[in-house]
């Protein structure tokens, strides 16, 4: 068990040096010097003052040759300073950005799992229970249906219909905390992303346990359908599904990209793109490195999981 | 379901030399028939052929040229005159959507065209090939795959419009050729550029799979064994039997395709304008919702008809190709 963890952790780590070197080269070479940038797009800077463009690049550190500006970069990371914002939110600390925008796009991410798991694994039993019936057929075709809508078609149209035709709810804007009434549009739609996976997942575990001998053994020996359903037969198809909802993760980066850019809600979603947008080196090395954790640290979670749900997988 | 007669198989086999042809049961005839049976994959279909032939004549059966502003007529809604209305240039609304059926279609056609070689030659490659060069290749298409491919997409069409339109500016400055100065065209190569290298290593993959099953089955080693040659082999066995699944890949990295450039050009980086996109016309849309909804109403719609359409006709050929299901 321990070396087959050091083994993830060092593949890990390789990835993650990769990735952050690969991102900063993008950056160093394609997209440009950040500084000049602002400069040009920004009308409140008149000055193209070439001194003052200097200084500002030494204060970032952006006139030394690009292996010295990586090199440097990793140095400050691993001793915790994430730099600082140059154009986002200027001069303030990045991990401070960070801690303040993650914690939302975690809460909605979280809030949506859930849903997602519980609405998915419900559909999917009753589809399996409905096998080939139209039941079945319904629940299957409209999950499709609802999820090969992208995102940023969703929310507008949800907007028109509930704000403008039904006026149920005033625009949902910004961030109010996860239990304001402007949090339900967003974690609704987030919700969707994940759910055709979770159903079929669940759906095809459920049919599979649905002929095992035990089942038939429980049903002779007079148990009721309910409990079967929920101590016989829930337990061994969870644990395929919970690998699902622990890889939704990065589904969640993707979905949460758009409804926070809609609904401006200032999230990790919004931080990517504005810190792309504006060329924003610290801020996109933060997004890269954070994102990269999430999907290591979600992975490694379902691995340790896995093995105790299903004793089969244990590791020797 | 046509069940498995006893013995198919060695019919198959003595089938080579055209034996027995009245045992060959034709795959696609099989498919086309499970396929038709399936009317929400018929109505995806057809949609797709609607969109591409739409994409097709669309700029020519236009009734306004797309790029022709009237401000005075700006902001109109539907009427006999302006089908769809017009945006907040007084551009022709439904001139404008023609116009971005024809960007998504080019797209995806191109986008599709670029990893589907990429992917053959890899996936062929590595499959038929082995080793190391195998290895090596399967490497870089995992990591391709294991990033969030939008964000792949996002980061890559950011950075590489500077050096491209730099090197074309350089270009210009030393041949005065003025083919150079026309950057109108370059957001198409960028986006399929950019689509097509986070597209090819699923492809690679499914066809490296494909080459290297169908190459363990066994017809066609009882094919080897009669002494048939690696070219018949190739055409006659393998490919024959790895088009289904492509077809399938195929038809989802089109929708994809169009769902990223859309995605893209929605965030304004993708197609610029004054090129028409159905994302950027969403997202220019999206200002004057609450206002002007049918601007948003549009795009959104059919962004999410061609995109269902998609879904349903690559489920529909996902069941009606699936070699499981037909032995």
């Amino acid at each position: 068990m321990a070396s087959f963890l050091l083994i993830r952790l060092l593949r890990w780590s390789v990835g993650l040096l990769l990735i952050l070197f690969v991102t900063y080269a993008m950056m160093y070479y394609g997209a440009g010097d950040p500084i000049r940038m602002m400069f040009i797009q920004e009308e409140d800077f008149d000055t193209t003052d070439e001194a003052v463009m200097r200084a500002l690049r030494a204060k970032y550190g952006l006139d030394q040759p690009f292996i010295a500006q990586f090199g440097n970069y990793l140095h400050k990371l691993a001793q915790g300073d994430w730099g600082r914002s140059i154009r986002l939110q200027v001069d303030r600390p990045v991990l401070e950005i960070v801690q303040f925008r993650l914690p939302i796009s975690m809460q909605l991410g979280f809030a949506a799992t859930a849903i997602s798991a519980v609405v998915g694994i419900a559909l999917g039993v009753l589809a399996a229970l409905y096998h080939n019936r139209w039941l079945d057929r319904l629940i299957v075709t409209t999950v499709l249906f609802v999820t090969s809508i992208p995102v940023f078609v969703t929310v507008p149209m949800l907007l028109l219909l509930l704000v403008l035709i039904l006026k149920l709810i005033p625009v949902p804007y910004g961030w109010n905390g996860l239990f304001h009434r402007d949090a339900i549009l967003p974690v609704a739609v987030i919700a969707i992303g994940p759910l055709p996976g979770i159903v079929r997942q669940t759906r095809s575990a459920m049919l599979e346990v649905k002929s095992q001998q035990y089942i038939t053994t429980a049903r002779a020996k007079g148990v009721p359908e309910s409990r079967i359903i929920l101590r016989h037969m829930l337990r061994p198809v969870l644990t395929p599904v919970i690998t699902t909802v622990g890889l939704i993760m990065i589904a969640l980066i993707n979905g949460s990209l758009f409804v926070e850019l809609i609904l401006n809600i200032p999230g990790f979603g919004l931080l990517t793109i504005e810190g792309i947008r504006k060329v924003d080196y610290p801020i996109i090395m933060a997004v890269a490195v954070v994102g990269t954790l999430i999907i290591f640290v979600s992975n490694f979670v379902v691995d340790i999981i896995y093995p105790i749900l299903d004793p089969r997988v244990r590791i020797q | 379901m046509s069940a498995a007669r006893p013995g198919a198989n060695v019919s198959r086999v003595i089938d080579d030399r055209s034996v027995f042809v009245g045992e060959q049961r034709n795959l696609w005839q099989d498919a086309v028939r499970r396929f038709s049976k399936n009317w929400l994959a018929v109505a995806g279909f057809f949609v797709i052929v609607i969109f591409l032939v739409l994409a097709l004549i669309g700029p020519h059966i236009a009734p306004y040229d797309f790029l022709e502003q009237n401000i005075v007529k700006a902001y109109q809604g539907p009427s006999a005159e302006r089908f769809l209305g017009t945006d907040d240039l007084g551009r022709d609304v439904f001139s404008r959507m023609l116009h971005g059926a024809r960007t998504a279609a080019l797209v995806a056609f191109f986008t599709t065209i670029i990893s589907l070689v990429i992917g053959v030659l890899v996936g062929g490659w590595s499959g038929i090939q082995g080793g190391r060069a195998d290895q090596f290749l399967m490497w870089i298409s995992d990591l391709i795959q294991a990033m969030p491919g939008l964000l792949l997409v996002i980061l890559i069409n950011t950075t590489l419009r500077r050096p491209i339109v730099n090197w074309f500016d350089a270009l210009y400055e030393q041949t005065r050729n003025p083919f150079y100065l026309n950057t109108l065209w370059l957001d198409y190569v960028l986006v399929f550029s950019a689509l097509a290298l986070i597209g090819w290593p699923g492809l690679a993959r499914l066809i490296r799979g494909q080459v290297l099953s169908i190459s363990e089955e066994d017809y066609v080693l009882a094919a080897r064994a009669l002494g048939a040659s690696e070219r018949h082999i190739m055409l006659r066995h393998v490919i024959p039997n790895a088009l289904g699944p492509l077809v399938v890949a195929v038809t989802a990295g089109m929708g994809g395709a169009v769902l990223l450039e859309a995605s893209l050009s929605f965030l304004g980086i993708g197609i610029q304008p004054p090129n028409a996109s159905w994302g950027s016309m969403l997202e220019e849309g999206r200002r004057y919702w609450q206002i002007f909804p049918h601007l948003m109403l549009i795009p959104a719609v059919t962004i999410g008809i061609v995109q269902v359409a998609f879904v349903f006709l690559g489920d529909g050929l996902n069941d009606a190709l699936d070699p499981r299901r037909i032995s």
